[in-house]
């Protein structure tokens, strides 16, 4: 807080790489140590243009991700949450404040790779199989790398998300689980550090969406990825959350930042735990509120 | 997946997909019958009609001198087919290149994109047929006059649709692509290309059936060889029957045409799910 107070003068204008470097110079905030979030926004804010008028979609969100963290980002649809996730993710360019990924920009995490992102559509490319989606972006970045050992990378990968035996199958011969662990697959082929995830199984029926918070976890334990969740499902948040960002509209904004204090690994009984019931409940009246805030807020401007 | 051959074969349940499969063919020709006796209904009826009204031949010829005429003069017939088999040929080859490649530039280059995609639309308002006699004036009378105005009627459903198809692709694969450095042409080259195969098929069935139409106005323009110069110059004659006979044979070879794409397209494209495939 202190330090971006401090800060706040210098980071009116769009972030440049020179500034973050000046960030991370800084002896308050020591990357290097492992308790500097991984990633992080300060101050950040953002417009879109809709026809002659400007539209707020996000405002003064400070937020923080540990290495090898899981944040959800909780909210209801118009709450920012995804645009939130593209500024992160170097899809977009925020209007006001810095983000940070790994004391790099999002843009240029991305172009090192350091990024893997999944939408809520598979986006796999439908005359291609298994397999060969999830060599596309290691062929795309990766030019003078052997054929055969981006084979066997894909082979591995899919190996992780549980489909070798699928390889050969394109996306329309999948179920829609398959198809967004291929995606997940296609992501982690590239071994970035941090997953950003957009709504990825809410496309999924109830069940299907489960199994794959079982099976994301999993990947999760076993790669120590740092994951950002955007959701709207807020016991899927819980469940698989060390911390849940809740997201308000008018104006978007974060609302309150949760630890979940559940144990891993989590599993069908997690459900059952008290503690969990009692979390769900208490997020379920803090995004009321914040909604029904947020509505005569509207009202009144 | 060998395991669980054998016993799909003893399920009942999972065999049956295979079973369904099966009937397709037969089912696509039991499609076909009722359109089959619609016809031959239609073509008695008329012949009924022209001959209780002994209506004269170079009036309206009976299906059955129609046919008279499709048999004995077929070499005579074959030969102008060839000749308009040809030019819709050329024309519609023509027609998907340059139709592809201004599709092509539009998407790729914004600039000059924004610059030519209004000209091709206004010049799509040009009513095509009317420049027939101006190609004859420049190409003379044979194969290019034709092949020139096929390729001004067709090449627009061709440029429009794959355009349509280079621009639907998903703008959120699009992003991630790029931002992982994959160039403009990459992403054309790798999604946007493929993505679009299916929308180029159908602009290239419309081409295809325009390149027919192309074919024969152009050889009303000015010919000396082709089916619609033998249209043209056997009613001149009053050989009514000559040019119903004609007409079978371009429509025949219309649709000969038409099947041809269609079977480029589901050789080709074989990753869309099609409904009574």
């Amino acid at each position: 807080m202190l330090l971006s107070t401090i800060l706040t003068p210098a980071m009116t204008g769009v972030q440049s790489p020179a500034r973050v470097a000046s960030v991370a110079a800084s002896p308050a905030v020591p990357l290097a140590s492992p308790d500097a979030p991984h990633i992080w926004a300060r101050g950040v804010s953002m417009d879109f243009h809709v026809a002659g008028r400007t539209h707020r979609v996000l405002h003064n969100v400070d937020l923080q991700v540990p290495k090898g963290g899981f944040v959800s980002l909780l909210g209801p649809s118009g709450c920012g949450k995804s645009t939130l996730l593209k500024l992160l993710a170097g899809l977009l360019a925020p209007a006001e404040g810095e983000v940070s990924v790994g004391g790099l920009t999002p843009m240029e995490a991305v172009r090192q790779r350091r990024i893997g992102i999944i939408f809520q559509e598979a986006t796999l490319l439908p005359w291609k199989t298994a397999l060969q989606n999830v060599e596309m972006l290691m062929e795309v970045t990766d030019k003078r790398r052997p054929r055969a050992e981006i084979r066997d990378r894909a082979r591995e990968m899919l190996r992780l998300v549980g489909l070798e035996q699928a390889e050969d199958k394109r996306p329309s011969q999948l179920s829609g689980g398959m198809r967004q662990r291929v995606s997940i697959a296609r992501a982690l082929a590239l071994d970035p550090e941090v997953l950003m995830m957009d709504e990825p199984f809410g496309a999924l029926d109830a069940i299907t969406r489960e199994e794959m918070c079982d099976f994301l976890l999993e990947i999760w334990q076993r790669t120590g990825k740092t994951i950002v969740f955007v959701t709207h499902t807020i016991d899927e948040a819980v469940f698989l959350s060390r911390n849940v960002v809740v997201m308000g509209t008018n104006p978007a904004r974060v609302i309150e930042n949760m630890p979940i204090t559940l144990d891993y690994p989590r599993n069908e009984d997690t459900y059952a735990i008290p503690a969990f019931g009692q979390t769900t409940a208490h997020l379920r009246r803090i995004l009321k509120e914040g909604h029904r805030q947020g509505h005569s807020n509207g009202r009144s401007a | 997946m060998t395991a669980q051959a054998p016993q799909a074969a003893q399920a009942g349940p999972v065999a049956q997909p295979r079973k369904r499969l099966m009937k397709h063919p037969r089912s696509r020709f039991a499609g076909i019958i009722p359109a089959v006796l619609l016809a031959v209904g239609m073509l008695l009826i008329c012949e009924v009609l022209v001959r209780a009204f002994a209506l004269p031949e170079f009036v309206m010829p009976a299906p059955s001198a129609v046919f008279e005429v499709l048999f004995t003069q077929q070499a005579q017939l074959f030969a102008a087919t060839l000749v308009t088999a040809e030019e819709v040929a050329y024309g519609f080859f023509m027609s998907a290149i340059v139709g592809a490649l201004v599709a092509l530039v539009i998407a790729r280059f914004d600039r000059f994109g924004q610059a030519l995609y209004p000209l091709v639309v206004l010049f799509q308002t040009v009513p095509k047929i009317a420049l027939a006699p101006l190609f004859i004036l420049w190409f003379g009378y044979d194969l290019a006059p034709k092949v020139t105005l096929i390729v001004v009627m067709a090449f627009f459903p061709v440029a429009l649709n794959m355009l349509v198809g280079l621009q639907s692709v998903d703008p959120n694969l699009v992003a991630l692509l790029r931002s992982v450095g994959a160039s403009r042409t990459e992403i054309l080259r790798r999604v946007q290309i493929p993505h679009s195969l299916p929308y180029l098929m159908a602009g290239l069935k419309v081409a295809v059936t325009l390149g027919v139409i192309g074919a024969i106005v152009g050889e009303f323009a000015g010919a000396s060889a082709g089916l619609g110069y033998m249209i043209q110059f056997a009613s001149t004659q009053m050989q009514t029957s000559l040019v119903f006979a004609a007409l079978i044979q371009v429509s025949v070879l219309g649709l000969i045409f038409y099947y041809l794409v269609e079977l480029a397209e589901r050789h080709y494209i074989d990753w869309i799910p099609r409904p009574n495939a």
